[in-house]
């Protein structure tokens, strides 16, 4: 089925290994992940590092996108929960469609949680790597649009809260319509005497 | 008619239980015995096999 | 500021809501009245006066209070003896500024807005549920709503507190705490309503300062007084002589002759029964959501807790965004609160509201679904599916095609999931993307992995939480990413299965946690479909596994891991076979329907 849904074009997808100092690398051996991924298609370029989300580790995927040509970048490091934008931002600025970035996840999900079972860890490691350029290969970029803001707020409900959100946004400036289902504003607090803690006039 | 008395099974453990279920409003099921969240809800019997 | 108003209708989406305000006839002109009462005066119907909780009567034509703003008199209609003039029509004549009109009708109003902010408030606890206090028997037993108007000196007493069989000022006064609040029994509510504690020490500070030496009494499940100065006002309230009595009371009668109220409690601190003898007994009535919260709660797309109050976006990072974008909650309505808190939310929510209003823009997601003209047949389950409200349904008369708006689509993907012609695209989380990811994980040794599916915002999160506290399970697990675990398409599990996963899993945000609203419930909704559906075909159902894990429960993810774990080697390969088998055959039949009823198209 992959081959048939396989997207044509020259796809140069780079795969960056990380150890993350012996966070990854004391429990899974990066060598033979960075050189199974070689064996993948459509894999241009496997690159291993120490700590890949530090600036040589940025460069060095930087340096890679150029010099390989790349037009996918899969990195198998940590949780994407951490460091995804951060290299959404590094491809971007190698002027690669931040979209067209993938992270695989083997620390969190896999060297932290199998540490007695260093071999069968490293298998895992290389199926998420496989399924992360699988993934890879149909990625497209995407960009984030933009639509523009009316400038004027609504509130809904002349309480207490209401009646401070209101004054807070039109002393800022914007154009606050309160919008009060009864005739007057005022609320619940309106009808109490006295407020805790300071004993003082609720009106 | 969106309320209903229905079987509940527990796929991890095998549990049944009865309960309610609401067809427009959808509950989270917890196994009360294993606090598993595959509980199945369990088709009804077809009528012309109670019939038999 | 629109008074006696009311939100009809809200289209759009962030920066660009349409709003529609109903505003209600008030047969008075706001701007021209000048309050100056003689319309009131003439008008020969009294009724009883809501905001005096009864206690007095208003006229038809009224000021809701004195310090009302707008400070102009309203008619209600339901009250005034007929819209004919030629039946009363005294307000008007004495009226030298000519502002009543009878004529006068509701208006609607369009506005357009870039941001909401939803301050609809509370409603108090009707305590007449629980019987055994007597509030609809005994007159003299009140509610704290009630207290505060006979203790203030704008209310019908002018602030001498009487009671209300005999209107004396009462020497002995009892409060019984959480009246419909943190009731385990089925009646009122489970949680704590947070305010009445301090508006108890309040209220009886205040009796001390207006009558010394009066004796007050509180029976209390427990004080809580954690806010700033609160306890303080707690200790004050103690040294006042005001007696705090650990305990319920169990039921309260009436002397018939005094009219006082005899109550019986356990003192739970002595462990003996006791009884009391009270002039007036004061229930704290908890808060409770608004009761008309649905028709607000449909209009803005949002959600509610269990309890019926207004779901927020994050109950942490994000307490006053609402799950729709450009939306802020503040005050009441997202939890009972004090004045304190309500003014600090609605600052918060006004502060988040001008993020937006001063940027002039907003990104959107580009994580969107799209609609894919050639496939759709017009059905519209998709604009039921989403939680958002952001597709406009397709007609299927007119051959209308669905509209997905771009920027109030918040990416979850469950349109997607449903959509039974795979005519809803699902950017960058595509069905061929997803598809490739179970086709490389199950391309080797498939019998021994655990295809999990993890959505992006708890359940993968409970899988990060797990690795960061070092819980080891067994390495079978391979997670598939989707942002909601209502992207989990059937046609995806099937897929596993034909390729010969022994188990899937899919995880997913508990109901109360769900980043998309609602999304989670399809969810729900399509595991049963599919385990009917495998146990049709003669698979186990047991196979394909369904838990809720929270982004906090490494504990929970670690031990589902170890626990499938040992399910996985109960399942045969001769099992496996068979369902590799049995799915492919199904899959040929449905191609086979297909080309069919192509071929019958074309004919």
């Amino acid at each position: 089925m992959a081959d048939e849904l396989k997207k044509p074009g020259d796809l140069r997808i780079g795969v960056f290994v990380c150890e993350c100092g012996l966070n990854i690398a004391g429990t899974i051996d990066c060598a033979a992940v960075s050189k199974y991924a070689e064996t993948l298609d459509d894999v241009a370029a496997v690159v291993q590092n120490k700590y890949t989300c530090a600036d040589p580790g940025q460069n060095e995927i930087k340096k890679a996108i150029k010099k390989y040509n790349l037009n996918r970048v899969v990195v198998a490091s940590c949780t994407p929960k951490i460091h995804e934008p951060t290299f959404r931002e590094c491809v971007a600025d190698a002027g690669l469609n931040p979209y067209l970035f993938e992270m695989v996840n083997i620390r969190e999900q896999c060297s932290w949680v199998h540490q007695n079972e260093k071999l069968l860890a490293t298998e895992k490691a290389k199926d998420l790597v496989r399924s992360g350029v699988a993934r890879a290969r149909f990625l497209e970029p995407q960009t984030e649009a933009e639509v523009s803001v009316t400038k004027a707020a609504l509130v809904i409900g002349g309480g207490v809260a209401g009646i401070q959100a209101a004054l807070d946004l039109a002393d800022g400036g914007h154009q606050v319509y309160l919008v009060e289902k009864e005739p007057t504003i005022g609320g619940i607090m309106a009808a109490l005497d006295k407020t805790y803690p300071t004993m003082d006039c609720s009106i | 008619m969106a309320v209903t008395e229905t079987r509940f099974k527990c796929l991890n453990c095998g549990h049944e239980y009865d309960g309610i279920y609401d067809s427009q409003v959808v509950q989270e099921r917890t196994c009360p015995k294993c606090r598993s969240n595959s509980v199945r809800r369990l088709p009804k019997a077809k009528p012309d096999k109670a019939k038999k | 500021m629109m008074t006696y108003s009311e939100v009809e209708a809200v289209t759009g989406y962030v920066g660009n809501f349409n709003v529609t305000v109903r505003k209600k006839a008030r047969y008075v002109d706001p701007n021209e009245c000048t309050s100056c009462a003689e319309c009131a005066e003439v008008c020969p119907v009294a009724v009883p006066d809501e905001y005096q909780q009864g206690f007095s009567s208003r006229k038809a034509i009224y000021l809701p209070f004195p310090q009302a703003v707008p400070s102009a008199y309203v008619l209600n209609m339901d009250d005034c003896l007929g819209n004919n003039p030629i039946a009363c029509g005294k307000c008007a004549d004495v009226c030298d500024k000519n502002c009543i009109d009878y004529d006068d009708q509701d208006k609607l109003v369009n506005i357009e807005v870039g941001v909401i902010i939803t301050a609809t408030g509370m409603d108090v606890y009707d305590p007449t549920e629980y019987d055994e206090y007597g509030y609809t028997r005994h007159e003299n037993v009140i509610t704290s709503m009630e207290f505060e108007r006979l203790i203030c000196a704008g209310g019908p007493t002018e602030g001498h507190f009487i009671r209300p069989s005999d209107r004396k000022t009462p020497q002995t006064i009892g409060f019984i705490q959480c009246v419909g609040s943190r009731s385990r029994d089925g009646r009122g509510n489970p949680y704590c309503s947070n305010i009445c504690c301090m508006n108890t020490v309040k209220d009886t500070l205040l009796l001390c300062d207006h009558y010394p030496g009066i004796e007050a009494k509180v029976f209390y499940m427990d004080i809580r007084a954690f806010g700033k100065g609160f306890e303080d006002l707690y200790m004050r309230s103690k040294e006042e002589g005001v007696k705090y009595i650990r305990g319920i009371p169990g039921d309260v009668t009436e002397d018939p002759e005094t009219r006082n109220l005899l109550l019986t409690v356990e003192n739970t601190t002595t462990g003996k029964l006791e009884n009391h003898e009270l002039e007036v007994l004061v229930l704290a009535q908890g808060v409770i959501p608004r009761r008309d919260n649905d028709r607000i709660r449909k209009l803005l797309t949002l959600s509610t807790t269990s309890d019926g109050f207004i779901m927020e976006s994050h109950p942490k990072l994000k307490p006053v965004d609402a799950p729709t974008k450009g939306i802020y909650i503040a005050g009441c309505a997202e939890s009972p609160k004090d004045v304190k808190d309500s003014v600090t939310q609605a600052s918060a929510a006004a502060a988040r509201a001008s993020i937006l209003l001063n940027a002039g823009k907003t990104k959107i997601e580009a994580i969107t679904s799209q609609i894919d003209a050639d496939k759709c047949n017009f059905c519209g389950i998709c604009a039921q599916v989403c939680p958002y409200n952001a597709i406009v349904s397709s007609d299927r008369k007119t051959k209308r095609l669905p509209v997905i708006i771009q920027a109030a689509c918040a990416g979850c993907g469950a349109c997607a999931a449903e959509c039974p012609q795979d005519a809803i695209t699902m950017r960058h989380f595509r069905d061929e993307q997803i598809l490739a990811q179970i086709e490389a994980i199950l391309a080797v040794e498939p019998h021994k992995h655990l295809l999990t599916f993890a959505c992006n915002w708890c359940s993968y999160a409970g899988g990060d939480d797990a690795g960061t506290a070092r819980l080891q399970y067994p390495t079978a697990s391979r997670l598939i990413r989707t942002m909601c675990s209502g992207r989990v398409d059937q046609k995806f599990v099937l897929h596993a299965f034909k390729l010969g996963a022994p188990i899937v899993l899919v995880s997913g945000c508990h109901f109360s946690d769900c980043h998309y609203i609602s999304a989670v419930h399809w969810t729900q909704k399509r595991m049963d479909k599919l385990w009917n559906k495998l146990d049709k075909l003669g698979v186990r159902p047991d196979r394909l596994r369904l838990e809720w894990i929270s982004a906090a429960d490494g504990q929970k993810f670690a031990k589902v891991m170890r626990e499938l774990d040992d399910v996985i080697k109960n399942v045969t390969m001769d099992e496996i076979e068979y369902t590799m088998n049995v799915l492919a055959e199904e899959e040929a039949k449905a191609k086979e329907k297909k080309t069919k009823t192509r071929v019958e198209v074309q004919a």
